[in-house]
């Protein structure tokens, strides 16, 4: 029988620490669904998702219900549409994203991901039509999020796609400059892309993957804040060394949930199960907060001198853990920093404590990167590209991912705020310095080389 | 070879597992099963024992009472009847926990809506110390719910009970506990 104490803890975990299932994503290969006809492939489609995915959210609904966790969102990812797809225009790949958007409303998810291109090395046909149909094809839907891997380690960077990529993240935002460019708010630009990430916008089914696939993202940023809480309030003067040995187990017992959730859904559904990500993804709820972390550890704010080590510390500690829970922990496993989704990373912009630079210093010990960053809406196409790219090789050369999504808010000003509404929150827009004039850096095009893989130092 | 219950009840001090099974070896008797538990200040120990061929129930209970007749120790000592039906033990086991401000009778509100759902109490802990401190009174269930049950109604009527009497009431399967808990 176990403790009452145990009992109890798990309780408040799940009840008052806003411990919950994120996602469960299914992932859905769809290669054989490929056709050279528009209404053909748009049919396969539609056929093959729905009878997979029909039953997903009763599934997880009841679940929930049995183990007393809420599955927050429901959600598919599905092989990389640019490669499905590859012989359809721009034009015809927003017909098939609206298509998309309409299975999704039918099955009841929240999402579908993999409006995606993988184009570190080059790009196909496909790809340029995907790239070019993104601002449309995410102005028009609701439910799709897309994903461009424009580098990798072992690729490099391709600077022509990160180039066309500040170029539609301008275009998606300019066509839904009523909704603060909303559109863009639903697409990241990657460096090494994980192939079973289930959070969104970044969730796509890669292409060595099974016919379908459940992976399961947990969360529960508000559960490690309680924990270092409590044990700095008994111990004031506990050392860092506890306090991410305190971070790591909260972890794996966070992690254990998801493994549990994952396996029981994917079982019912008959479905082989894939990984569980562990990310602290936080929620604008208060108390459901990465921000709130930072003040735990002693900092004044997220953002003050204190922050990299302290979100290195974090990140780690949450792998650590997750990979004790769990044989086959994936995705992005680590802690996110999404501005606009966090009342307290929000509030550190709004404050002066955190800027652009201080936000990239720190998507190099964090799991993603540059996300739901709101900029001015004048911020230049070069400008955007510049900022990606320099993302784009904190991953590259640092063997991990790395991620923007950048919103340039059409009409406004840096220090004005932007609203996005439910998960998305809502973020003061951030100033971007010297983005004045030319920057034939990234115009040169081509590619960076991948970088060298012996003589590390 | 019979079977024999034997309840051990009385003030908690060292030596009283020790001096209970002293006096069954004396007898050739063998402990099968024993659970036991302290309330508070008050020792509580049940004792399924088979007993040799020629000993019977009188002979266990004299020897019980010679040995404890001073130590303010309650000893019952009852026949088990080893072919009498089990309580069905097909299901799932659920944990249900419950928090809030401490009220005469929320053992018998819960217990009695779980009783009615047809459904056996496996496990039961209740502490009741905090007044209006509703942290301190906490009541822990661990129920075997059949398959013939339908725990959704089950859950459902356990929450409005809970609510009326102004308790937070979670209603979770086991697993979820093992999970987190156990490596």
């Amino acid at each position: 029988m176990l403790s009452d104490n145990e009992l109890i803890s798990t309780v408040e975990m799940l009840k008052y620490e806003h411990l919950d299932v994120r996602t469960v994503t299914l992932g859905i290969n769809l290669f054989d669904c490929a056709s050279h006809d528009l209404e053909t492939f748009k049919s396969n489609l539609r056929k093959k998702i729905t009878r997979l995915a029909g039953p997903l959210v009763a599934t997880c609904n009841a679940i929930g219900d049995k183990y007393g966790i809420e599955v927050v969102n429901k959600r598919i990812s599905i092989s990389p549409i640019a490669v499905v797809a590859a012989p359809f225009n721009a034009d015809q790949m927003v017909e098939i994203a609206k298509t998309l958007n309409d299975i999704a409303v039918e099955v009841g998810v929240d999402f579908i991901g993999g409006f995606s291109a993988l184009v570190e090395k080059g790009m196909a046909n496909g790809d340029r039509a995907l790239i070019e149909a993104i601002p449309e094809a995410l102005t028009q839907t609701e439910r799709i999020c897309a994903s461009v891997n424009v580098g990798s380690t072992r690729a490099g960077i391709n600077m022509d796609a990160v180039l066309l990529m500040a170029q539609a993240i301008k275009r998606g935002a300019a066509l839904t400059a009523d909704k603060d460019g909303l559109a863009v708010a639903k697409l990241c630009v990657f460096c090494n892309i994980p192939q079973d990430v289930p959070f969104m916008a970044g969730a796509y089914l890669g292409t060595g993957e099974a016919d379908a696939v459940i992976n399961v993202g947990v969360s529960g940023p508000g559960v490690v804040k309680r924990a270092i809480d409590r044990a700095v309030e008994a111990k004031p003067n506990l050392g860092l060394g506890d306090i991410a040995e305190i971070i790591k187990r909260t972890a794996c017992k966070v992690t254990r949930v998801g493994e549990l959730i994952g396996r029981e859904v994917a079982q019912t559904l008959d479905i082989p199960f894939g990984v569980v990500d562990l990310s602290l993804a936080p929620t604008p709820t208060v108390g459901d907060s990465v921000g709130e972390i930072f003040q735990s550890l002693g900092l004044i704010s997220i953002g003050a001198p204190g922050s990299t080590a302290a979100l290195a510390m974090l990140n780690d500690a949450v792998k650590k853990g997750g990979a004790f829970a769990s044989s086959h922990v994936g995705g992005l496993s680590g802690a996110f920093i999404p501005v606009s989704e966090d009342l307290n990373i929000e509030e550190a912009c709004q404050k002066g404590f955190l800027n652009i630079e201080k936000l990239e210093a720190m998507t190099c010990v964090c799991s993603v990167g540059l996300d739901m960053v709101a900029i001015p809406g004048a911020t230049s196409e070069e400008t955007i590209a510049g900022i990606i790219a320099d993302e784009m090789a904190i991953g590259m050369i640092n063997n991990k991912t790395t991620a923007c999504r950048l919103i340039p808010v059409p009409g406004k000003v840096a220090g004005e705020s932007a609203h996005y509404g439910g998960l998305l929150g809502h973020a003061t827009i951030i100033d971007v310095k010297n983005c004045q004039g030319r920057n034939d850096f990234v115009l040169h095009g081509g590619r960076i080389p991948a970088p060298i893989h012996s003589l590390k130092n | 070879m019979s079977k024999i219950i034997i309840t051990v009840i009385g003030k908690d001090r060292p030596g009283i597992v020790s001096s209970v099974a002293r006096v069954l070896l004396q007898l050739d008797c063998n402990i099968e099963n024993v659970s036991q538990t302290i309330l508070q200040s008050e020792f509580a120990g049940l004792y399924i024992v088979s007993m040799p061929a020629g000993t019977d129930l009188e002979t266990v209970t004299e020897a019980f009472n010679g040995a404890f007749q001073e130590d303010g120790l309650q000893v019952h000592i009852s026949p088990l009847d080893v072919n009498a039906p089990q309580v069905e033990c097909e299901g799932e086991h659920f944990i249900i926990t419950t928090i809030g401000p401490d009220s005469k009778g929320l053992v018998y509100d819960i217990s009695n809506v779980i009783a009615e759902a047809g459904v056996n109490i496996i496990n039961l802990t209740a502490v009741f110390e905090g007044g209006d401190n509703p942290e301190r009174n906490i009541m822990v269930y661990e129920i075997l719910v059949p398959d013939t049950v339908d725990r959704h109604i089950l859950s459902a009527t356990l929450k409005e009970k809970a609510a009326s009497l102004n308790l937070a009431l979670t209603f979770q399967h086991k697993n979820i506990f093992d999970t987190v808990n156990r490596i």
